[in-house]
């Protein structure tokens, strides 16, 4: 495979000017873009919060080695050539593949059209479905505002999955989407937009991957899941980026009265991935199931800023994470949940497991609570320790090998989490790339 | 191994922030001699960027830990582990470093 970066590395006014004219948007979108690299120009002189940045070294991130994906050169790869964890593990609704943020398949069965429902590029449905797209898209969830990250996307995004399912409409099978990247040192700029109208309920997996060969690239993404009244989605992001992928990510859903997420992230990939995932339960009996699991080996470092914000009352947040790192890998979580003063009746609860394998290994966990109303329920703890050595010196009593035994604990561990994914694809597909990970633990 | 600095780039005791492998590291000269580490303090996660350095042992400017800049052993608490090194080279046209 060759690579070929035409033009414009970097990320200069220039670059800017030269990625609007490959556009052909609407004159309120171009304005928004324009707002956006100026808050992106502002922010990038601006010192990034030291709290969160003294843990998330971005040093080794240059922006400058990277070019947009609208400046490579689009090659011709056949889908089967990249190493996918989801693609081919079920009957998909739908279908939609971005290749170095270019939508190469977008599929979706007749029945479901037929009922409404809409799913395909963001650039496609930008022409089809104009008045959609500016309702919804960085205008409930994500804002560019928000830091130097977002402003950056909310400049330079180039396509992306918009899942749209109308008012009553349910999807039964899950539909997938696939961003992948082809190109050595490109800069990948997806964006991800779900609306649930009322009682509708649909299940989305996701995936990113690197083509084989392809070792360093850069994706500045984010996620808006919109959960309307009484709408059920279960919404799934598998991260297996290539070895030097630095990934930066706002993710954030909001979930109407009696609505329901369960929002699974599994994080595998990256050399740095610094995710916000953030879930705002804005109505009474909004309720939320946030899982994670993460495997960092390496000097992968794995970062998840989590939070879960209770506007209004009755409402049930859950967040379980379960993170394994060895060699000297750095796995963060930060978890929140806030609870504003309207949210009486609460329950909100947020943990956190690690699972540390190499002595030169590190994890911090830093759960917190932010209550403003008086009759809440809210807990939260983090756990971080080592293979217990009396476990696997039980499993070797019983005739199993040290490296069995060590696979054995590790599935253990994660099988908390696992229960409670919702699509047994997933869980499938998560236990086996964590076996593979763990391979290498013949080393202990 | 990459170039990191021109000879005489660095006068005795001065050191310079290089990329070596895409890892943020220290270079140092002392004396006629050269060494680079990892710039990270292994007791924190942050750098060491501008600790004061004395010989070849480089102090933690947050918490006091020290590292020794020709093996990366940590020294003093509350480090407890070592610091990466790098190889360095003096060649004919500058300053080399790798893994």
């Amino acid at each position: 495979m060759t690579t070929t970066q035409t033009s414009q590395p970097g990320f200069s006014t220039q670059t800017f000017e030269a990625f609007l004219a490959t556009r052909e948007e609407p004159d309120w979108l171009t304005e928004r873009r324009r707002q956006a690299f100026e808050l992106f120009l502002e922010k990038q002189h601006t010192e990034l919060p030291a709290e969160e940045y003294r843990r998330v070294d971005l040093r080794s991130f240059r922006p400058e080695k990277y070019t947009h994906n609208s400046f490579v050169d689009q090659q011709e790869l056949s889908l089967s050539s990249f190493s996918t964890l989801l693609a081919e593990r079920a009957e998909f609704g739908g279908r939609v593949v971005h290749v170095d943020s270019q939508c190469r398949q977008s599929e979706l069965a007749e029945e479901l059209q037929a009922k409404g429902v809409v799913f395909g590029s963001l650039n496609e449905l930008l022409k089809t479905h104009e008045e959609l797209i500016k309702t919804y898209l960085m205008t409930q969830c994500v804002a560019a505002e928000t830091d130097r990250f977002s402003a950056w996307h909310a400049a330079f995004w180039t396509d992306g999955t918009v899942l749209y399912v109308p008012r009553g409409v349910r999807v039964d099978q899950p539909l997938y989407s696939l961003i992948a990247q082809a190109q050595e040192f490109g800069a990948d700029f997806s964006h991800t937009l779900v609306i649930l109208e009322d009682a509708a309920e649909a299940t989305l997996l996701e995936e990113t991957c690197s083509h084989e060969g392809i070792v360093e690239g850069a994706h500045i993404g984010a996620v808006e899941l919109i959960v309307g009244a009484e709408a059920h989605l279960r919404y799934v992001q598998l991260q297996d980026w290539a070895e030097r992928h630095i990934h930066i990510a706002h993710q954030r859903g909001r979930v109407g009265q009696n609505g329901r997420i369960q929002w699974t992230v599994g994080a595998l990939g990256s050399r740095i991935a610094h995710i916000h995932q953030d879930v705002d339960l804005d109505a009474p009996g909004s309720e939320a199931q946030v899982n994670g699991i993460t495997f960092a080996s390496e000097r992968q470092l794995l970062s998840f800023y989590t939070q879960q914000t209770h506007h209004d009352h009755h409402a049930v947040s859950d967040l379980l994470y379960k993170e394994v790192a060895r060699d000297t890998a750095r796995v963060i979580w930060r978890g929140m949940i806030k609870v504003d003063e309207a949210a009486q009746k609460t329950d909100g609860y947020q943990r956190s497991d690690a699972l540390i394998l190499s002595p030169d290994a590190r994890v911090d966990a830093i759960p917190g609570l932010e209550i403003e109303a008086d009759d809440v329920r809210c807990t939260h703890g983090a756990t971080a320790g080592q293979v217990d050595q009396d476990q696997v010196l039980y499993c070797m009593s019983r005739g199993v090998n040290r490296v069995e035994a060590m696979h054995l604990i590790v599935n253990g561990f994660f099988a908390q989490v696992f229960d409670r994914i919702p699509v047994e694809a997933v869980r499938e597909t998560l236990a086996q790339a964590v076996e593979r990970r763990l391979g290498f633990v013949e080393q202990e | 191994m990459i170039k990191v600095a021109e000879l005489n780039e660095l006068n005795n005791g001065e050191r310079k922030s290089v990329f070596i492998e895409d890892i943020p590291s220290l270079l140092f000269r002392v004396e006629d001699s050269y060494y680079a580490i990892e710039d990270v303090c292994t007791h924190d996660g942050q750098p060491l960027g501008e600790g004061e350095c004395v010989g070849t042992t480089i102090r933690c400017p947050r918490h006091g830990a020290k590292f020794d800049i020709q093996t990366g052993k940590a020294l003093c608490m509350p480090a407890i582990n070592p610091v990466q090194t790098f190889l360095v080279e003096q060649r004919e046209d500058g300053i080399y470093a790798g893994l």
